[in-house]
């Protein structure tokens, strides 16, 4: 039985200013992994290589087991896709992507289109230009899910979304994995989205993966621990990752909680979120 | 493909009212006599056709499609067989109005003159779009449109300084020997020189990177 739905396998891809440099990660069925890493860190570059629409990369990746360029066509059947700034012309209206996708997709389910559709009051007779970012954001999203797809790959889809239409975002998402046969891999610089739902962080920086865990283990072991300079200085250096020094206190990033507390006489340690992860992963030193 | 074919043909139909219009002020105007209609509806093909190009490079259409099942291999085959039933539509409409003008205004019809006026116009149409294709592909659609601007312009002008130290007459002379045939050779090359092009674009387009 296939248990990864996605998997990366030494990954590169090389661009005159950029890099992706060998990366590694494997979705299973039934889970999400939210993708973070700051602008420009390779989270795009990456979903592109995925879904084959850049090129000259090396490496390999195996969606639901098939080689992602020689089963290209198999494989696009059950992936959803919402991409940053990527979608259908604007003088259309989504009844036209209705028609269009209905003879594109052999799953294209239109009942689900009309009904997600109304759901998020969005109308289907007017045409995509006149919707607010958020309007066209739904839209996107809906689009991605009405043929019924396995896998859903999310480029910043709640990006421009109010709290509320995040939120029923959010609860479509958890839906979508319900069955334990679907999976989403979700790119996503609103950290606080992913700490609800995500499965599984895998975090990207500057072209290489540093860190891909169940997102239960990096929320329950990981923290932060704040002190002044003279206890930061009796720390020693392999029992944290990361530390920032602030105007008034140091802030270090710890792999291990409990093991950290047994051995200094911390009394409290934070407890993480992901934005504090990406802080102090991208701008803490070592 | 049906459903890219369809995209394109959906985003024509947005633009109906401006062809809409443009044909009834053509119309007027060639009953009047102050207007051939022959080169009006096929041109404004190229133009129609061009703005989905222009839409589709804005909302990154192109990366979107590539994402869709086969939608890297058939989103140059639907482009090229929406600009051929585009041509072929507009240039039914115009041969129909100009035979009810001619007659409307003459009550006489000179068929073989409106159908190799008609055939002509779509011949250039053609060739236009077919040259413009994989540039707009390649370079994109703004640098591709100065690019067919400056080419055609050029070729005006070098054609008409060559004009001046060459005598066209045999050429003209070979055509004329062709008889009606022209008739079946004129769809023949407009074929062949989209099919080309269409190559050409598609080969452009799979190495493309999004």
């Amino acid at each position: 039985m296939m248990e990864n739905i996605l998997e990366v396998k030494n990954l590169s891809k090389k661009y005159k200013d950029f890099e992706l440099k060998s990366i590694n990660f494997k979705l299973k069925k039934g889970m999400i992994m939210g993708f973070i890493g700051e602008n420009g860190a390779g989270k795009t570059t990456t979903i592109k290589a995925i879904l084959d629409i850049i090129k000259n990369y090396k490496g390999e990746i195996k969606i639901f087991g098939l080689d992602n360029k020689k089963n290209d066509k198999t494989i696009k059947e059950d992936i959803g896709v919402v991409l940053d700034d990527m979608f259908f012309p604007e003088i259309l209206m989504p009844i036209d992507i209705n028609s269009i996708m209905k003879d594109n997709y052999k799953n294209w389910d239109s009942n689900l289109f009309f009904k997600e559709l109304s759901d998020f009051s969005l109308p289907k007779n007017k045409q995509i230009k006149t919707f607010s970012k958020g309007m066209r954001k739904k839209l996107e999203i809906v689009t991605a899910l009405s043929h019924h797809p396995k896998l859903l790959i999310l480029d910043e889809p709640t990006s421009g979304l109010d709290p509320i239409a995040r939120n029923e975002v959010i609860d479509i998402f958890q839906d979508f994995i319900q069955n334990e046969e679907c999976s989403i891999l979700l790119s996503s610089h609103i950290t606080t989205d992913l700490e609800h739902i995500a499965d599984y962080i895998t975090f990207i920086n500057d072209g290489e993966i540093i860190l891909s865990k169940t997102c239960d283990e990096l929320l329950e072991e990981y923290g932060i621990v704040k002190c002044n300079e003279s206890d930061f200085k009796k720390i020693d250096q392999k029992d944290f990752i990361k530390y920032k020094k602030n105007k008034y206190e140091y802030e270090i990033l710890v792999e291990n909680k409990k093991e950290f507390l047994k051995k200094y006489n911390v009394t409290t340690i934070d407890k993480l979120t992901l934005e504090d992860l990406m802080l102090l992963m991208i701008k803490g030193v070592k | 493909m049906l459903g890219l074919i369809k995209k394109d043909l959906l985003m024509i139909k947005s633009n109906i009212k401006t062809l809409f219009i443009i044909l009834v002020v053509y119309g007027v105007m060639a009953y009047q006599g102050q207007m051939d209609l022959s080169f009006i509806l096929p041109f404004m093909s190229v133009m129609i056709m061009i703005s989905t190009f222009s839409y589709d490079a804005y909302n990154k259409w192109d990366a979107y499609a590539s994402c869709l099942p086969n939608g890297r291999q058939n989103s140059v085959r639907a482009k090229y067989i929406a600009t051929l039933l585009l041509i072929i539509i507009t240039t039914a409409i115009v041969t129909i109005l100009m035979i009810a003008i001619a007659y409307a205004r003459t009550k006489s019809i000179d068929l073989e003159s409106v159908f190799s006026t008609v055939l002509g116009t779509a011949f250039a149409t053609i060739i236009l779009q077919s040259f413009m294709y994989p540039s707009i592909y390649k370079f994109g659609v703004e640098k591709a449109r100065i690019g067919i601007f400056i080419v055609v312009f050029g070729i005006a002008i070098v054609g008409g300084i060559i004009a001046k130290y060459i005598d066209f007459k045999p050429m003209f002379q070979v055509l004329d020997n062709l008889g009606n045939y022209w008739m079946i050779i004129l769809p023949v090359v407009m074929i062949l020189v989209l099919y080309l092009s269409y190559k050409i674009s598609e080969g452009i387009y799979k190495k493309k990177e999004y």
